[in-house]
């Protein structure tokens, strides 16, 4: 509990206490994608906190970055705001110096190489861009907050990852079982999605309020939102 | 023999501090304690026109994971004392019990009920002694021969004796609830109306508190209700999958049958059941 | 006429009466005392052929280029003062590398070829990027590749205008040459017909006789990228000349 943290730490301590910037917070929730043969869906939740406190409940996490192309985005609210602009920033000129719409492949490449460019004082911030490939195959790029990327299949991030990768592994995975097992539809994969968000509402303390999904297809990019509990 | 201690010693009665030098140097090492479950919480006392209602939330929390959706934490003190815990789960549960303990103890003596104000000063007396390292924030409420008494009581000692009281992590959105509908001398129903109101605000609003309210009201006849739940804030969500699994999903790598050798000790033949 | 150009011709900042910059019409000029270069698109490559002049047998042939590769997917033939060039060829690495490296994907021949322009353009600015000069460059370019368009034939003036172009000559049989492939470029041309034709019409403007040693070729297809034609290449494509 918070006040017993402050009695303990400032009140009683007699050691002298030191004093730093702390440069980052953690703003907490969660962000989720899954990639299908011709889709992808990407799901986060709209609670934005810090701490104990709740500063949204309508805060979703994921931006449409071009008409194949979505970022989600958790860790520090500060970060986020600051490398979206960029990151959008940086797509527009691209299709100014270009002609042409900046690809799901090429976005993802450009994001990590502006992670990498911030190695020794990172942006706090956990990434995955999905969309459609080049030959409109549904793709999941995920991030570690430097820049480390990879092509997945899936890929839950945020503060209850712990939670929601294991299942994705179980049921998209399918790892470690035995069978025959049909290729996931967007039905499927909405259904697993909102129930990742449902399960994790549960037992994570930052995610909840609402889930709000972006599915990506050749049509474009269609947006859901499903409520979760509130406390 | 002088030397050697018996290991199976049973402890004497209060903490044991063996093992607290040896932490402190492995802490100097780069050691990290282990981290307590804590009741990031919302407890809430009111007096009303007829009595005392003591609220609890039910989210016990471990960092920002719910350790347990449904925890109790209105605890029992005395017949007509209850008390509601927030901070070290483990704090506040061993302290009310000690309490409770001594307070039966002291029925026996004086064979009278207890009075909130013993109650009162054996917690502030303890919780001092610790200086605060015993992390309970308690409100402590309970009908005795003057009539209701509710108090809240901190981690260090000091207490406060209050017409309504809130404590733990939720405290601010609670109080702001009282401050906003309490009136002296108010009727049951509304009373209890505000202390869920009051509990509800921390349930939502403070991510350490969560899940249902718990009332537990103590009338001037020092009749108890102990209502949990009281309110069922939350409603757990409900998955849209069907999540089991065919028989034949976990593969089996090898298969081996092995006779195992008995004796045949005694042998007895049982009647058939009447099944018709 | 030089009477009146004179007051104006010096500077490369400054507009004559008429709206015209000097320094770059004579720069354009400049490319017209180059070795000729060609470029054929076809629907299967580009191919890229340039005219080495060899002024003394005592020149190492193999010293002189004038043909390079800018990237795995593109290739650079060159006009003019071939040194001012370098710079240029350099640029247009430097590009191409760093979008390979940002975005994981091959740069349009266009966007290098607008790169390498906004370079040209930069002539006699104070706090331009470094390889910009005081004057223009004396160097006109020709880039094939092979991107998402196709292939792409791109050819860039000292004065930093691009055009995309089915076929072109440049240098001081430019003028002959470019009739020549107006005539003989059709849509349906295979690369070997465009190499072929590229080698015809070098042999009929070339004051020297046409040999391997005195000609560069490179192609650019989907298949193969850049590739540099060997001696024994040429000489196969000759035989039949």
């Amino acid at each position: 509990m918070a006040m017993a943290d402050i009695y303990q730490n400032n009140y009683m301590s007699m050691a002298p206490t030191e004093r730093r910037f702390e440069p980052y917070a953690f703003n907490g929730g969660n962000i989720l994608a899954v990639a299908g043969e011709d889709f992808a869906i990407v799901a986060s939740d709209t609670r934005l906190s810090q701490g104990f406190m709740i500063h949204s409940r309508d805060h979703p996490k994921a931006v449409q970055l071009s008409s194949s192309t979505v970022l989600a985005q958790s860790g520090f609210e500060g970060d986020i705001t600051t490398l979206k602009k960029h990151v959008k920033i940086r797509i527009d000129m691209y299709e100014h110096n270009h002609g042409k719409k900046a690809s799901t492949s090429a976005i993802a490449s450009m994001i990590s190489k502006m992670l990498y460019y911030k190695r020794f004082f990172p942006y706090y911030v956990y990434n995955i861009v999905a969309g459609l490939d080049d030959v409109g195959k549904g793709c999941v790029f995920s991030y570690d907050p430097v820049g480390s990327y990879e092509r997945e299949q899936y890929r839950a991030a945020g503060a209850a990852n712990e939670l929601l990768q294991p299942l994705l592994d179980n049921q998209i995975g399918h790892k470690n079982m035995e069978g025959d097992f049909l290729p996931l539809s967007k039905e499927k994969a909405l259904q697993l999605c909102i129930d990742c968000f449902i399960s994790a509402a549960e037992r994570d303390i930052t995610t909840g309020d609402c889930v709000f999904l972006h599915v990506i297809d050749k049509d474009g990019i269609a947006t859901k939102e499903f409520p979760l509990r509130r406390d | 023999m002088a030397t050697t201690v018996s290991c199976l010693e049973l402890p004497k009665g209060g903490f044991s501090f063996d093992n607290c030098a040896r932490n402190a140097r492995l802490e100097e090492r780069g050691l990290t304690r282990p981290k307590f479950r804590k009741t990031g919480t919302t407890i809430v006392g009111l007096v009303f026109e007829d009595g005392v209602i003591l609220g609890a939330d039910t989210r016990a929390t471990e960092d920002t994971i719910v350790a347990d959706k449904n925890c109790s934490k209105i605890h029992y003190i005395a017949p007509n004392i209850y008390c509601c815990g927030a901070g070290t789960a483990a704090d506040t549960e061993k302290t009310t019990e000690m309490i409770s303990s001594n307070l039966q103890l002291h029925r026996y003596r004086t064979g009278r009920p207890n009075r909130v104000a013993t109650a009162n000063r054996m917690l502030k007396q303890y919780l001092y002694r610790y200086q605060g390292y015993v992390s309970a924030a308690l409100v402590l409420g309970g009908v005795d021969c003057n009539g209701p008494h509710l108090y809240s009581i901190h981690p260090h000692g000091s207490t406060d004796k209050l017409p309504y009281v809130t404590m733990g992590s939720g405290s601010l959105a609670a109080m702001a609830t009282f401050e906003a509908g309490y009136k002296a001398n108010m009727k049951k129903a509304d009373a209890m109306q505000l202390v869920r109101d009051a509990v509800a605000a921390g349930i939502f609003n403070d991510l350490g508190s969560g899940s249902n309210v718990d009332l537990c009201i103590i009338g001037k006849d020092m009749k108890v209700e102990y209502l949990r739940p009281f309110d069922v804030a939350n409603k757990k969500g409900v998955r849209q999958g069907n999540y089991s699994y065919k028989p034949g999903t976990t593969a089996v790598l090898s298969k081996s049958i092995k006779q195992i050798k008995y004796d045949i000790v005694s042998e007895s033949v049982q009647e058939d059941m009447d099944t018709s | 006429m030089f009477m009146t150009r004179s007051e104006y011709d010096r500077g490369v900042n400054t507009f004559s009466p008429e709206g015209r910059i000097f320094q770059v019409e004579y720069a354009i000029e400049a490319i017209k005392l180059g070795s000729t270069a060609m470029g054929i698109q076809t629907s299967e490559g580009v191919v890229l052929a340039v005219e080495k002049r060899i002024t003394s047998p005592l020149i190492e042939p193999a010293s002189i280029e004038k043909i390079f590769e800018i990237d795995r997917h593109v290739g650079c033939a060159m006009s003019g003062l071939i040194a001012d060039s370098k710079t240029m060829i350099d640029k247009a690495r430097v590009e191409a590398q760093n979008h390979w490296f940002t975005y994981d994907e091959r740069m349009n021949v266009e966007s290098i070829t607008k790169s390498v322009s906004n370079l040209a353009l930069q002539f006699g600015e104070e706090d331009s990027e470094p390889g910009a000069m005081s004057r223009p460059f004396g160097v006109a370019l020709l880039f094939a590749g092979y991107d998402e368009k196709g292939p792409q034939l791109f050819h860039l003036d000292p004065s930093g205008t691009f055009v995309n172009c089915l076929a072109k000559a440049i240098g001081s049989a430019s003028e002959g040459a470019q009739t020549s492939l107006e005539e003989q470029y059709h849509k349906s041309m295979t690369l070997k017909e465009a190499t072929k034709c590229v080698l015809g019409i070098l042999k009929q403007v070339m004051e020297e006789k046409l040999t391997a040693t005195n000609v560069e070729v490179a192609s650019v297809t989907k298949e193969e990228n850049y590739h540099m034609f060997s001696k024994a290449e040429i000489e196969e494509y000759m035989k039949d000349l």
